[in-house]
C-alpha cells in the first residue's frame, strides 16, 4: 500500500515537473522577443527562416538543440562583442545588444532557441 | 464718426497718402531698421521653438520620445556630439524650415484638444505618427539625417566591414538612411515589421 502510494507520489511529481517545463516553453513572450530585435536592428543580418550575412534563427536553434550550454552561448554571443564568422569568410565583432535586462536577453535566447 | 469700418477706412488712406512731413530718406532709414529688428526678432523667436527645452517643455515629448531618445547615441556619446530634436525634425534651410513650422501649428491643435496627452494614446498613435515622420525623411532623401551623415565620409577603416558593405550597396542602389535606420532615436512602434523578419 505505501509502495503503491510512493509510486503515485512520484508519478504526480514527474507531472507536475513536465507541467513546470511546458509551462516554461509557453512563457516565451515572442512578441518582447522580437520587438527587442527589431529595436537593435538584428534582422539587418538575421531572418527566422533565410539565411542573410548571419545564419537563419531556425538554424541556430537546430544547431543548439539538445545543448546545455546553448542559453549561456547565446546570451554570452549577444553581450559580449565576440567575434562572429561571415559568409565572405571575414571575421568581426557581433553587435552588443543595447539592453542590460538580462530577462528581456534571456527571452529573446529562448525565442531563438524555441524555433 | 465712431463707426468701425469708416475708421478703418480711414486710416487706409492715412496709409496710402504719400507723407508730406517726413522725408524719404527718414522713411526709408526707418523701414529698413525695423525690417532688421522684424526679421531679428522673428528669427530668435522661430529658433527659440528649435531648443531641446522648448520641445520637452509638454509631457507629451518630454515622458515619451524624450526618455527613448536620451538612452541612445544621438544623446549620448564618445565624443559629446549631440543631435536634439530639430537636429532631425526641422529642416535647416530657410523655405523648407518655414514649411515644417507652418504644418507643426497642427501639433498645437494635437495639444489643444489632447490627441496624445496620455502614454496609452500616444502608444495607440505611435504607428502614425513615425508612418508620417518615415514618409517625411524618405521624400527628402533623409536630408536632416545629411547634414551630419554622408556616404562620402563613411570610411572602411573605421566602419565594420559588413555595415561599410551594406552602406555602399545602399548608396549604388540609391537607398535613403530611413530607408534602413528606423527607431534609431525611439522606440519602434509595435505594429512594425522589419521586412528581413
Amino acid at each position: 500500500m505505501s509502495a503503491h502510494r510512493n509510486r503515485l507520489f512520484a508519478a504526480l511529481s514527474i507531472s507536475i515537473a513536465a507541467a513546470g517545463l511546458s509551462a516554461g516553453a509557453y512563457a516565451v513572450d515572442e512578441e518582447a522577443a522580437r520587438a527587442l530585435a527589431r529595436q537593435n536592428g538584428c534582422f539587418k543580418c538575421h531572418s527566422v527562416e533565410k539565411t542573410l550575412d548571419g545564419p537563419a534563427y531556425k538554424s541556430v536553434a537546430a544547431k543548439y538543440r539538445g545543448k546545455a550550454d546553448a542559453e549561456a552561448r547565446l546570451i554570452t554571443h549577444i553581450t559580449t562583442g565576440e567575434k562572429a564568422k561571415f559568409p565572405d569568410g571575414h571575421v568581426e565583432e557581433h553587435k552588443i545588444i543595447k539592453t542590460k535586462d538580462m530577462n528581456e536577453i534571456k527571452n529573446l535566447v529562448s525565442w531563438i532557441l524555441s524555433l | 464718426m465712431n463707426n468701425p469700418p469708416k475708421r478703418l477706412g480711414h486710416a487706409w488712406q492715412v496709409l496710402r497718402r504719400p507723407s508730406a512731413k517726413y522725408s524719404l530718406l527718414s522713411l526709408l532709414v526707418i523701414g529698413f531698421f525695423s525690417g532688421i529688428f522684424f526679421w531679428g526678432g522673428f528669427h530668435t523667436a522661430l529658433e527659440a521653438t528649435n531648443t531641446l527645452e522648448f520641445c520637452t517643455a509638454c509631457h507629451e515629448m518630454r515622458d515619451t520620445v524624450f526618455q527613448e531618445y536620451k538612452q541612445t547615441i544621438h544623446y549620448s556619446n564618445r565624443t559629446g556630439v549631440r543631435a536634439i530634436c530639430s537636429d532631425c525634425h526641422v529642416p535647416k534651410d530657410w523655405t523648407h524650415k518655414m514649411i515644417r513650422k507652418a504644418r507643426a501649428s497642427l501639433e498645437v491643435w494635437g495639444k489643444i484638444t489632447g490627441a496624445i496627452d496620455t502614454k496609452e494614446k500616444f502608444e495607440a498613435k505611435r504607428m502614425t505618427l513615425a508612418t508620417h515622420e518615415w514618409e517625411r525623411m524618405k521624400a527628402s532623401d533623409s536630408r536632416e539625417c545629411r547634414n551630419c551623415h554622408s556616404y562620402d565620409g563613411m570610411s572602411g577603416e573605421f566602419q565594420k566591414q559588413t555595415v561599410f558593405v551594406k552602406h555602399q550597396k545602399a548608396d549604388a542602389e540609391g537607398q535613403t538612411c530611413i530607408d534602413c535606420h528606423k527607431g534609431i532615436a525611439h522606440k519602434l512602434p509595435r505594429e512594425y515589421r522589419d521586412s528581413n523578419e
